[in-house]
């Protein structure tokens, strides 16, 4: 089985089967994981530079522990700010990293498309790892990943996306893919973090009362608040966000049923998650971590194949 | 210089020889005879199939960035591009650096296209710096030639501060051009909001911004009994909203360009930062509201928005890509490719060359013995595909490259000089 596309620059891109395909590699990458000597050859001759134009803890240790883990070399480009902001464009820098013969760019960037700009213009293959208020596929895949571990199957799963939505990559990619894989999904939120054409542009359902959703859903995926990503001002105070959207252990109690609580992170304890919530059995937010090394493991071999293919 | 176009199919409505096929010999810059001429010896003489011939058209919205900005446009690069596009009239933006925001500016740009192919009018800026805090010297700019006020790429945002500016050019009978567009609202956006941005995870600007802004701007030039016109229109409602200011009397008038007549938020699903434009292209139902608009009269004229930018503005991330796209060179070609026969050579004349003079005060050349050529020679039917290397321009920055186009055009005659693509 192989890959239907060698960038992976969203969800979007992705059928059913690549989906399916990258989750049960890592299903196999995950019981990897759990022996004694974790790292694998499979990449052993591949090179994988991680550039970071965003700060990132969590994404940029899971890709280059899934790297390290399948025996590539890695290099790691941390740049503050935008690359116009230091002058050298994209392009450039790329191009810089790739005279030295690299076969693999994993990049997160705070515009939306870089990574599709990049693919046009240069011979590797490239793994989004967050560009702009897009897509953050591998997040996505370790999101369904983790679901399926705990439910079975995404289909016909009841999934809540909860938050900040419209600053969301994460959401985004969420909503390709669990549509994709036929789940339900549900988006709450305020409606000024709920962009407008959402419900047409993904037949998704729109809330903007979480209580109600929380009833409705088996699965709530609870977004960070992107204040960093706000230019504007959306909502008036983190309080009353917490009052009107925040998740406290009270809410979760009156609900009669016992839903599964995930968070991309990192998390505003205290303002869209409290952290009796975050830190209670029925969250995964952790598993969602150690799956996500799997998960990139998986999508940086299937890809790596798909390269020596070409 | 003599030259001679030999049968020509003429389309000049105020023309005694309108729509009719006549031999014209031009004489010194003037149009000396006009008829059969087959002996008639010359210069310069022009041939062609399906040869046309109208007064010369003018685009009341270009931008040329000279001074300031000579790596993306020159003056002489700009009216190169006007010239093959068959323009031999510009209107040119303000949004220069220094802005054309006094008199030097627009005595600049004057002085410097005085005896060039194709004919500068400067638009002078209504506010200093076009920073829509304080009015500019407009009184002084329309003596020294700018034709129109507009801050250009920049509209002005304040609902008094364009009062006062439509009141103030009333002394001059002056027009004042602008973008509707409310800032406020969609600030960020990239692109037309919608399901396309919403899929591309780009922030999206509403459509609503230029309703609203045209409704408010339309209120206020009836306040002061001013003119005033809006390019760039996206919105069927935007015209509704014009087309009922017009039938009560009032000064407005509108232009869109081609590329919105041709290009929907789709054709951005692969992040081209050609179609990153200001104002955003939309989607497919307000685009082919336009287009029946352009047909039916609602659109008083076509304007190219030509914004020239460097390879480097245009390499790079969508969010950090400059908006603009050039479009002088392409501009009777898409129109030719978007409406086929539907647009008449006459209605294409009205909207190029008669309405935009009718609005923007410039004399009108008529194609009769006596006359000074000021006209543009075409070629209805013909079709090519338009490439990087034809461009004239000194910027490439064109989401038509590769496109099949309808419609040539063959040279323009104007200030006593023939161009010939």
């Amino acid at each position: 089985m192989q890959l239907s596309t060698r960038h992976l620059l969203g969800i979007k891109d992705l059928t059913a089967q690549d989906i399916q395909l990258i989750l049960d590699t890592a299903a196999q990458f995950k019981e990897v994981l759990q022996r004694p000597i974790k790292k694998v050859p499979s990449l052993r001759d591949v090179t994988i530079v991680n550039l970071f134009y965003e700060n990132s803890t969590r994404t940029r240790i899971s890709f280059e522990l899934a790297e390290k883990r399948l025996s590539a070399d890695t290099i790691n480009f941390t740049a503050s700010g935008s690359s116009a902001a230091k002058g050298e464009t994209l392009l450039d820098t790329v191009n810089n990293i790739l005279s030295m013969k690299v076969d693999l760019v994993v990049m997160r960037h705070s515009a939306s498309g870089a990574p599709h700009f990049l693919a046009k213009h240069i011979p590797a293959a490239i793994v989004n790892a967050g560009d702009g208020i897009n897509e953050h596929p591998t997040q996505a895949l370790l999101d369904a990943f983790s679901i399926r571990e705990k439910l079975g199957t995404l289909q016909g799963k009841k999934i809540a996306i909860l938050g900040d939505i419209m600053h969301s990559r994460v959401a985004l990619s969420n909503i390709y893919l669990l549509k994709k894989m036929g789940a339900e999904v549900t988006v709450a939120g305020p409606p000024t973090l709920i962009p407008k054409y959402l419900q047409q542009a993904f037949g998704v359902n729109v809330s903007y009362n979480i209580e109600e959703t929380l009833k409705w859903c088996d699965v709530a995926n609870v977004l960070r608040i992107q204040l960093e990503r706000q230019n504007q001002p959306l909502f008036s105070s983190l309080r009353e966000y917490n009052l009107a959207y925040g998740i406290n252990r009270k809410l979760l109690d009156s609900l009669n049923k016992e839903i599964v609580i995930m968070h991309p992170g990192p998390i505003n304890r205290g303002v869209e998650l409290d952290s009796d919530v975050a830190d209670s059995k029925q969250s995964i937010i952790l598993q969602q971590v150690e799956n996500g090394v799997a998960v990139r493991m998986a999508a940086l071999y299937l890809l790596a194949g798909k390269r020596s293919e070409n | 210089m003599t030259i001679l176009i030999r049968q020509a199919h003429i389309i000049d409505p105020l023309s005694p020889f309108h729509k009719s096929t006549q031999d014209v010999f031009i004489d010194n810059g003037r149009i000396s005879k006009i008829g059969t001429l087959a002996n008639q010896e010359a210069d310069q003489v022009i041939e062609a199939n399906n040869l046309h011939l109208s007064p010369g058209w003018v685009d009341v919205f270009a931008h040329f960035c000279d001074p300031g900005f000579e790596f993306k446009e020159t003056l002489e690069t700009g009216i190169a591009a006007a010239a093959a596009g068959g323009f031999t009239e510009v209107l040119l933006l303000p949004n220069t650096n220094p802005v054309v925001t006094g008199k030097s500016q627009v005595e600049y740009m004057v002085q410097k296209a005085k005896h060039s192919m194709v004919s500068v009018h400067p638009l002078g800026a209504v506010t200093k710096q076009t920073e829509g805090k304080e009015l500019a010297e407009m009184y002084d700019m329309k003596a020294a030639g700018a034709a129109a006020f507009t801050d250009g790429l920049h509209p002005v945002q304040s609902a008094g501060l364009l009062l006062k500016a439509l009141q103030y050019v009333k002394a001059f009978d002056g027009t004042i051009i602008q973008i509707p567009d409310d800032k406020t609202i969609g600030t960020y956006g990239l692109m037309n909001e919608g399901i396309i941005s919403t899929r591309l995870g780009l922030p999206g600007k509403p459509i609503l911004a230029e309703e609203i802004q045209v409704a408010r701007d339309i209120k206020l030039a009836r306040y002061a009994e001013s003119k005033l016109h809006f390019t760039g229109i996206t919105s069927p409602k935007s015209i509704d909203y014009i087309n009922r200011a017009k039938q009560s009397g009032a000064a407005i008038s509108c232009s869109v360009t081609p590329a919105h007549l041709y290009f929907t938020d789709e054709d951005l699903q692969t992040y081209d930062t050609n179609l990153k434009l200001y104002p955003p292209v939309r989607t497919a139902v307000e685009r082919n509201a336009l287009r029946e608009a352009v047909l039916n009269g609602g659109v008083d004229c076509i304007t190219t928005h030509h914004e020239p930018h460097e390879y480097d503005s245009k390499i790079c991330e969508f969010e950090y890509a400059k908006p603009g796209m050039i479009g002088l060179e392409t501009c009777y070609g898409v129109m030719g490719a978007v409406f086929g026969d539907a647009l008449s050579a006459e209605r294409w004349v009205e909207l190029a060359s008669s309405n935009p003079r009718k609005l923007m005060q410039l004399s009108q050349p008529v194609i009769k013995e006596g006359e000074v050529a000021n006209v543009t020679l075409f070629e209805p039917l013909a079709t090519y595909v338009f490439t990087e290397d034809a461009i004239r321009s000194k910027s490439k920055n064109s989401a038509f490259v590769g496109k099949e186009l309808k419609g040539k055009v063959i040279g323009i005659i104007n200030n006593n000089q023939l161009k010939l693509n």
